[in-house]
C-alpha cells in the first residue's frame, strides 16, 4: 500500500502555501498532521496531483488568548493541546476531547486544523467546535474569512472550504469559569473513532441551567448541535427528569447511518445514553 | 527526487528518494535499519512507531522528506554500551514478546508514554500501550514489563 | 548409569530469541534485500465471481522500472496445478491456481503478478494493467451455494458442496426421542481471520549456476512447502531450500501453501533475479485464509439428572472459494464434528458436516481449528441444559466429564482420550475463582440492577499427533514425525537442529532446555537451529500443537543417543566400566570416586580426535539424528471461567476476571506456557466480542482495514489468572502434551456463556459470535419486556 506519485511542496510561509495550492486548480491537497490523509494516500483512495505540506510553516502553530477566545494556529499538534495549561484552564472540554483522539503517537503529529478540515463524521474535535460555537479562519486567493462551526461542516469529510483555501486558525470561545463539561464517547476499542460521541458543556446558576451545549460525533454526516435538547435543560433545569428528557430529545434530533460497526438504531440509542452520561457528568463538575 | 538529511540514533544520514517514499521504508531500505516494522500502512497497528524529535510517531504515515532536518530514534538505538535498555530487560524478564514483530513499536511507544506518565497505574499502562497491537502476548507480559520498568526509568530522570 | 535430574525442563527460563528481537535484529523475510532484488505486487480481483476475458499488461510493462509480468497462463506453463487431494471420498478435490485461470472466485484473488524495481513502481504498474471481466452471479453464502439454481464455483467439482462427512455412534435419534430434556440451538460462529502482525511475504531466488531455488518465506511449515514445490515445479527436492527464520506470528494463517509463494518462485526462476513479495494489510485481510465460519444446528439430549444421553449436530461451514493445500477445505468442518462431544461421556452421537464453497477467501486453519466453534456449541448446550434443569453449570459438567476411571475413553468420532484432568481443571478453576463468592457477588450485583455473569468452558484438544492420525482428516501428506540432530563440536558446545519452525512460541528456548538437560550441558552451550530445510533433518513445521511433543521427543531420543556415547567415551577416558559412570552437573565421573572425572569438553574433544582416544570399535564423532513418531498423539485440556459485566445502557461487554486452569502435561517452560494462554485467550476474547470478517451481498470485503476488523488492544483484554495442572502424558516422550491453541478454543465459549448467564433473568441466550454491542442491543430489544 504505497502512495501514488505526487508533486511535493514544503513551503515555509502561508503565502507560499497558498500560491502552491493555487497552481493545481483544485487538484492539490494540503498535508497537515497526515494521520488521516496519509492512510488515504497509502490506500490510493486519494490521488492528488500535489501535496502542499504545511509542517514547515512555524507561524501556523500557536495557542493564544484573544478577545475571549482561545485561538489555535491550524498546525498546533493535538499533543500540544493535550498538555497545554491554557487549554486546561480556558477550554477544558477540548483537553478532555483530546484524550479520545487516537493514541499519543497519533497526537504527536495530528493537528487541530487538520482534524477539523478533514471533517470525519466520527471525529471529536469537530464536535467540540460545534458544541462551543467555535469558528475557523480560512485564507484563500480571495483573502481571509471567518467561518462559524454551524456553516463549516457540509457532509461526510466535506467542509465549505474551497479547494484553494487553507484553514489557518481555529477559535474557541473561552468556557465560562466554573462551566461543567464532558465528552462521552463509545468506541469498539480504546482510541478508535467514536461510534457515537457527545460533547457537553453546562453553565449553572444554582439549580438553573444558564447555558447548555450539546453536539454529536458519529451520529450523522456532520456534528449535530442538539439545540432542542439544550433548550430542555435551559428551561427545565438540571434535575434528573430534565436530563432524561434532554437525552430522549437527543435521540430524535439525529439521523445516524449504519455501517458494519453499528446500526442506525443502535447509534440513535447510544446518542441518548451518552447524552445522559455527558450531562450527568458535566453537571456534576459545574460550579455556580 | 528529494534529499533527506537527518539524524538517527545520534548518527547523521543522508539519502535521496521520491517525495512519496514513506518514512518507514526510508528507514528500512535507505538506512538499512530493519528493526522498525511495517504492519498495516494505515496508522493503526503501531509496529512502525519511532521517536521523531523526541516524541513517538508512526513512520508508516509520514513521508521520508518530512524527516529532513529531524532527529529520530529507532529501536536499534536503545541499547546502552552493548547492554539492553532497562525496558528491554524488563520485556525479556516478563515475557513481553513472542514473535517480536510489534516489539520495536511497542518499546518506542512505551518509552514515550512513560516520559509523559512516569508512575502509571495498570489501567494507564494499558491505555498507553493500546496504541500498539499485539497478537501474540495478550498484553499481559507487556503490562508486567512496563510496570516493572517504570520506577527504574523514573529514577533515572 | 544414572540420569541427570531435570534442571531446565520445568524452569522459567528467559528466552534465547529475545535479545535479537528486542534490539531490532530479527531476521524476518522483509529484512532481506539481496543484490538485484525485484519487488512484486499483485493485481487482485475487484469482482467476487467473474470470467477473465482479456488481460493486457502492455502499458504496465512500458513503465520505467517494471521488469516482468506473469499471468495464470504463464504459471500454468511453469508449474503443476495445486490440488489438495483428500483420501476421504466425499471431499471434492479442486484446483487452486496461483494466479487466476479463466475465472476469479473471490474478491482479492490474485490475477496478475508484476516484478519491478520497487514496490511503489510495482503498484503503479498494477494500476496500468487492463483486465476485462465478464461478471458472474455472486454466490454469497452457503444457502445460496447449495441452491441448485446457483452457479457452481468449480465446474470440475460439479457442486459447491465440497465436503461431507459424518461421525456417528449408537442410536442418537432414539436416545433424543426418549430423553427427559432436549436442548437445541442454531449456533452461528461468524468468519474470523488470524491477523498476524507480520503480513505474509516471501523472497525467492533461483541461482542459475547451482540450479538451487531458495525461498525465504513467512511460513510455519518450510518442510511442507519444500515438499510441494518439488512436485509443482518439477525440481529435485534437494535443489530447493525453504527458510523461515523469524516469522511474525502464524496461528495457522501461515501454515498453508499460498499462491504468492508459488508465483514468486516461478517469477524468480524466469528472471534469474531474486524476487520479493511482501503482502500489505489490505492483501492480508483479503486473501490470507479465514476461519471458523460455521452454522451449527445442535441438539443435546439429557436425563433429568443432567447426564447426557445423546448429541446430534449438523455443521455447515462456509469454506470460501478454494481448498487450501495441504489441509483441504475439510479441515475446519470435519474437525468441528470430530471434537464436538468434548470432554464428556456421550453415549450416542451423530455429527454431520458440510463444507460449502462461496465467493469468499478460502477457509484455513486458525488456532483451534474447528474447536472454537465446537466448544462454543457444546458448552452453550451444556449451559442451556443446566438452566433448564436448575443444575449449577459447573455441576452439570462434573456429572458428565470423562473421569479417571473411564480412561482410555474412545470418543464418538474415534479419538481416544488417554488421560486428562477434566474434573481436576474444573474443580481447581472453581477454587481459583472462588466460585461461591463470585455467585454471591452476582446476587448482590443483580439486586443493584447490574448484569454480571459467570461463564465456564471446558474443553479437550488433540495435540502432538503422530502418523496414525492426520492433522486434517484425509489430507495428502504425513505430518506424524519430527526429527532432531544433536551435534557436539570439539569444544563441547552443542548445535541442535530441527525441522520445526518457531514463530513466536519460543522453541529455540524450550528445545534448548530439553537438549541441555538430556546431554548435561548449561543452556548457554546449546544453540537451536530450525526453520531451514537445507540444514534440518526432515520435518514439516510448526502447527497443530505438535512441535514440543514431536521435536521435543526427537530431541530426547537424540540426546539419549549422544549421552550414551559420551558415557562410553568417558568410561574409556576414566578407565572405568561405563556402567559405573555417573553424570553430575556436566562432569562425568566414576561412581564413588569424585576426583576421577572428565568434563563434557574433554569428551567432545576426544570424540573428534580419532580412534586413538576412543574405545575400540567406537565410531568417532559425537552427534545423533533421531526421528520421533508419537503415533496416536495425546491431549491437552483446560477449563476457562470468565466473569463479565454487560453495560445495560451501551450493551458493551467488559471482561472483569478471566481464570484458566490448563493441563498441558509436563511443562518445559511455564513462562512460555503462560504466554501462549494469554495470547490465545486475547484472540478468543477478540473473536467473541470484536472481530468479524464481513462481506456484502456483492462479495466485497467490508472489513478491509484494521479499523474495520477490530482486534483487541490492551484495553480490551483483562489480566488473566492462569493455573497449571501437570498430568504427564502417558504416551509421549517427556510426558509433554503440546499446547498453544487452547486460548481460542475456550475463550469464545466462556465469554458467550458469561454473557448468557448475565442476561439469564431476561431469558436471553447467546447463539451468535461475535456479540458486538449492536448485536446485543438487538437481542435485548427483541426480548420480551427488555429495555436497555
Amino acid at each position: 500500500m504505497k502512495p501514488p506519485k505526487f508533486e511535493y511542496h514544503a513551503p515555509t510561509s502561508l503565502d507560499e502555501a497558498l500560491a502552491a495550492l493555487g497552481r493545481y486548480g483544485g487538484d492539490a491537497k494540503v498535508l497537515a498532521g497526515g494521520q488521516s490523509l496519509m492512510p488515504l494516500l497509502n490506500f490510493r483512495l486519494a490521488r492528488p496531483a500535489a501535496l502542499v505540506d504545511l509542517n514547515r510553516i512555524a507561524s501556523l502553530a500557536y495557542i493564544r488568548e484573544e478577545n475571549g477566545q482561545v485561538r489555535f494556529g491550524a498546525m498546533t499538534r493535538q499533543r500540544t493541546i493535550e498538555f497545554s495549561p491554557v487549554v486546561a484552564q480556558r477550554v477544558p472540554l477540548l483537553k478532555e476531547a483530546t484524550r479520545w483522539v487516537g493514541h499519543l503517537p497519533i497526537r504527536t503529529r495530528g493537528t487541530i486544523g487538520g482534524s477539523i478540515a478533514h471533517a470525519d463524521p466520527s471525529a471529536e474535535y469537530p464536535a467540540v467546535l460545534a458544541a462551543l460555537d467555535g469558528e475557523v479562519v480560512a485564507r484563500g486567493a480571495k483573502g481571509e474569512r471567518v467561518i462559524r462551526a454551524a456553516d463549516l461542516f457540509q457532509t461526510y469529510l466535506t467542509t465549505n472550504l474551497a479547494s484553494d483555501e487553507i484553514l489557518t486558525e481555529v477559535r474557541l470561545p473561552a468556557m465560562p469559569a466554573g462551566a461543567g463539561y464532558a465528552l462521552e464517547e463509545f468506541a469498539r476499542r480504546h482510541g478508535d473513532f467514536a461510534i457515537v460521541g457527545i460533547a457537553a458543556m453546562v453553565v449553572r446558576e444554582g439549580q438553573r441551567c444558564k447555558l447548555a451545549r450539546l453536539a454529536t460525533a458519529g451520529a450523522g454526516p456532520v456534528p449535530v448541535r442538539l439545540r432542542a435538547a439544550e433548550e430542555i435543560l435551559e428551561r427545565q433545569g438540571l434535575g434528573e427528569a430534565a436530563i432524561e428528557a434532554a437525552a430522549r430529545k437527543a435521540t430524535e434530533l439525529v439521523d445516524p447511518d449504519a455501517d458494519i460497526h453499528a446500526s442506525a438504531d443502535y447509534r440513535r440509542h447510544l446518542t441518548g445514553v451518552l447524552t445522559k452520561r455527558a450531562l450527568t457528568r458535566a453537571i456534576g463538575v459545574a460550579r455556580g | 527526487m528529494v534529499t533527506v538529511r537527518l539524524k538517527v540514533n545520534g548518527v547523521a544520514h543522508e539519502g535521496r528518494c521520491e517525495p512519496r517514499k514513506l518514512l518507514v521504508d526510508f528507514i528500512r531500505e535507505d538506512l538499512g535499519l530493519t528493526g522498525t516494522h511495517v504492519g498495516c500502512e494505515h496508522g493503526i497497528c503501531g509496529a512502525c512507531t519511532i521517536t521523531f524529535n523526541g516524541e513517538a510517531a508512526r513512520s508508516c504515515i509520514m513521508l521520508a522528506v518530512q524527516a529532513d532536518g529531524a532527529e529520530l530514534a529507532t529501536v536499534e538505538g536503545l541499547m546502552r554500551d552493548g547492554k539492553l535498555h532497562p525496558l528491554q530487560e524488563a520485556f525479556r524478564e516478563h515475557h513481553g514478546l513472542q514473535c517480536g514483530f510489534c516489539t520495536p513499536g511497542m518499546l518506542m511507544t512505551a518509552l514515550d508514554f512513560l516520559r509523559t506518565n512516569p508512575s502509571p497505574s495498570d489501567r494507564e499502562i494499558r491505555e498507553g500501550i493500546s496504541a500498539v497491537l499485539c497478537r501474540c502476548t495478550g498484553y499481559q507480559g507487556i503490562v508486567n514489563a512496563v510496570r516493572a520498568a517504570a520506577p527504574i526509568l523514573a529514577s533515572e530522570r | 548409569m544414572s540420569v541427570n535430574l531435570p534442571r531446565l525442563v520445568g524452569a522459567r527460563v528467559a528466552r534465547r530469541e529475545d535479545p535479537r528481537l528486542l534490539t531490532g535484529q530479527g531476521s524476518y523475510v522483509d529484512d532481506h534485500r539481496p543484490p538485484q532484488m525485484l519487488y512484486a505486487a499483485f493485481l487482485r480481483s475487484p469482482h467476487a465471481h467473474a470470467r477473465l476475458a482479456r488481460i493486457d499488461a502492455s502499458a504496465a510493462l512500458a513503465l520505467p522500472g517494471v521488469v516482468a509480468v506473469l499471468t495464470g497462463e504463464d504459471i500454468a506453463r511453469a508449474a503443476k496445478p495445486v490440488r489438495a487431494e483428500s483420501k476421504t471420498p466425499s471431499v471434492k478435490t479442486t484446483s487452486f491456481p496461483p494466479l487466476a485461470l479463466g475465472k476469479v472466485r473471490h474478491v482479492g484473488e490474485a490475477i496478475v503478478m508484476v516484478a519491478a524495481e520497487s514496490r511503489y513502481v510495482a503498484e503503479d504498474a498494477v494500476e496500468h494493467i487492463v483486465v476485462e471481466f465478464e461478471p458472474l452471479p455472486v454466490v454469497k453464502n452457503t444457502d445460496e451455494a447449495l441452491d441448485p439454481a446457483s452457479p457452481v464455483l468449480h465446474e470440475d467439482a460439479g457442486t459447491n458442496l465440497l465436503v461431507s462427512r459424518e461421525f456417528a455412534r449408537g442410536d442418537v435419534d432414539g436416545a433424543l426421542a426418549g430423553a427427559a430434556l432436549v436442548v437445541r440451538e442454531r449456533f452461528r460462529f461468524h468468519r474470523h481471520t488470524p491477523v498476524c502482525m507480520e503480513n505474509r511475504g516471501c523472497l525467492a531466488d533461483y541461482a542459475t549456476g547451482s540450479q538451487v531455488l531458495t525461498l525465504r518465506s513467512s511460513a510455519q511449515c518450510p518442510g511442507l512447502v519444500r515438499d510441494i514445490l518439488t512436485d509443482l515445479l518439477s525440481m529435485p527436492e534437494h535443489q530447493i531450500r525453504v527458510i523461515a527464520n523469524d516469522v511474525g506470528g502464524g496461528f495457522g494463517a501461515k501454515a498453508s501453501l499460498y499462491p504468492e509463494e508459488i508465483a514468486t518462485c516461478v517469477m524468480a526462476r524466469r528472471l534469474g533475479r531474486p524476487v520479493k513479495w511482501i503482502g500489505d494489510r489490505r492483501e492480508d485481510l483479503l486473501s490470507t485464509t479465514h476461519a471458523w465460519d460455521e452454522i451449527v444446528d445442535a441438539e443435546l439430549g439429557l436425563n433429568a439428572d443432567g447426564t447426557i444421553v445423546g448429541l446430534r449436530a449438523q455443521v455447515t461451514a462456509d469454506v470460501g472459494a478454494y481448498s487450501i493445500y495441504p489441509w483441504t477445505a475439510a479441515i475446519e468442518p470435519v474437525q468441528t464434528i470430530s471434537f464436538l462431544p468434548g470432554p464428556y461421556k456421550v453415549p450416542t452421537y451423530r455429527g454431520r458436516t458440510r463444507g460449502v464453497a462461496t465467493c469468499k477467501a478460502p477457509l484455513g486453519p486458525y488456532r483451534g481449528v474447528g474447536r472454537p466453534p465446537a466448544v462454543f456449541v457444546i458448552e452453550g448446550l451444556m449451559d442451556r441444559a443446566a438452566r433448564r434443569l436448575g443444575i449449577d453449570p459447573t455441576e452439570i459438567r462434573l456429572r458428565n466429564f470423562i473421569r479417571d476411571e473411564d480412561f482410555p475413553y474412545k470418543s464418538p468420532s474415534g479419538i481416544v482420550w488417554d488421560q486428562s484432568s477434566f474434573t481436576g481443571s474444573l474443580v481447581k478453576a472453581r477454587e481459583a475463582l472462588d466460585y461461591k463468592a463470585a455467585r454471591d457477588e452476582q446476587v448482590r450485583a443483580r439486586a443493584d440492577g447490574r448484569w454480571l455473569g459467570i461463564g465456564v468452558a471446558s474443553y479437550v484438544e488433540l495435540t502432538g499427533i503422530g502418523s496414525a492420525i492426520p492433522v486434517s482428516p484425509g489430507m495428502p501428506v504425513s505430518t506424524g514425525t519430527e526429527a532432531a540432530t544433536i551435534r557436539f563440536d570439539p569444544a563441547g558446545k552443542v548445535t541442535a537442529v530441527f525441522g520445526v519452525a518457531s514463530h513466536g512460541q519460543g522453541l529455540e528456548t524450550t528445545l534448548a532446555q530439553i537438549v541441555a538437560d538430556e546431554v548435561g550441558v548449561p543452556i548457554e552451550d546449546v544453540r537451536v537451529l530450525h526453520g531451514d530445510t537445507e540444514i534440518s533433518p526432515y520435518g514439516t513445521g510448526t502447527y497443530a500443537s505438535r512441535s514440543l511433543v514431536l521435536a521435543g521427543g526427537a530431541a530426547i531420543l537424540a540426546g539419549r543417543a549422544v549421552r550414551e556415547k559420551m558415557v562410553l567415551i568417558a568410561g574409556h577416558l576414566l578407565e572405568a566400566d561405563p556402567a559405573d559412570v555417573t553424570v553430575v552437573d556436566g562432569r562425568y565421573s566414576v561412581r564413588g570416586m569424585r576426583d576421577r572425572s572428565v568434563a563434557v569438553q574433554q569428551i567432545a574433544r576426544a570424540a573428534y580426535s580419532g580412534s586413538r582416544r576412543l574405545p575400540k570399535g567406537l565410531e568417532p564423532g559425537l552427534e545423533a539424528t533421531k526421528f520421533y513418531d508419537p503415533y496416536y498423539g495425546t491431549a491437552s485440556n483446560a477449563t476457562h471461567v470468565a466473569v463479565v459485566e454487560v453495560d445495560r445502557a451501551t450493551c458493551e461487554v467488559k471482561t472483569l476476571r478471566y481464570v484458566v486452569v490448563e493441563d498441558c502435561g509436563r511443562m518445559v517452560n511455564p513462562l512460555i506456557v503462560d504466554g501462549q494462554v494469554h495470547g490465545g485467550v486475547a484472540q478468543g476474547i477478540g473473536a467473541a466480542l470484536l472481530e468479524e470478517i464481513v462481506y456484502d451481498d456483492h462479495g466485497q470485503l467490508l472489513s478491509g482495514t484494521l479499523m474495520d476488523y477490530v482486534v483487541p488492544s490492551a484495553c480490551e483484554v483483562p489480566m488473566m489468572e492462569v493455573h497449571h495442572l501437570e498430568t504427564p502424558s502417558p504416551v509421549t516422550l517427556g510426558g509433554f502434551r503440546g499446547m498453544g491453541e487452547g486460548g481460542t478454543i475456550g475463550a469464545p465459549a466462556a465469554i458467550a456463556n458469561a454473557i448468557a448467564d448475565a442476561l439469564s433473568p431476561l431469558g436471553i441466550e447467546v447463539a451468535e459470535l461475535p456479540v458486538s454491542p449492536d448485536r446485543l442491543f438487538r437481542l435485548l430489544g427483541s426480548a420480551h419486556g427488555a429495555k436497555p
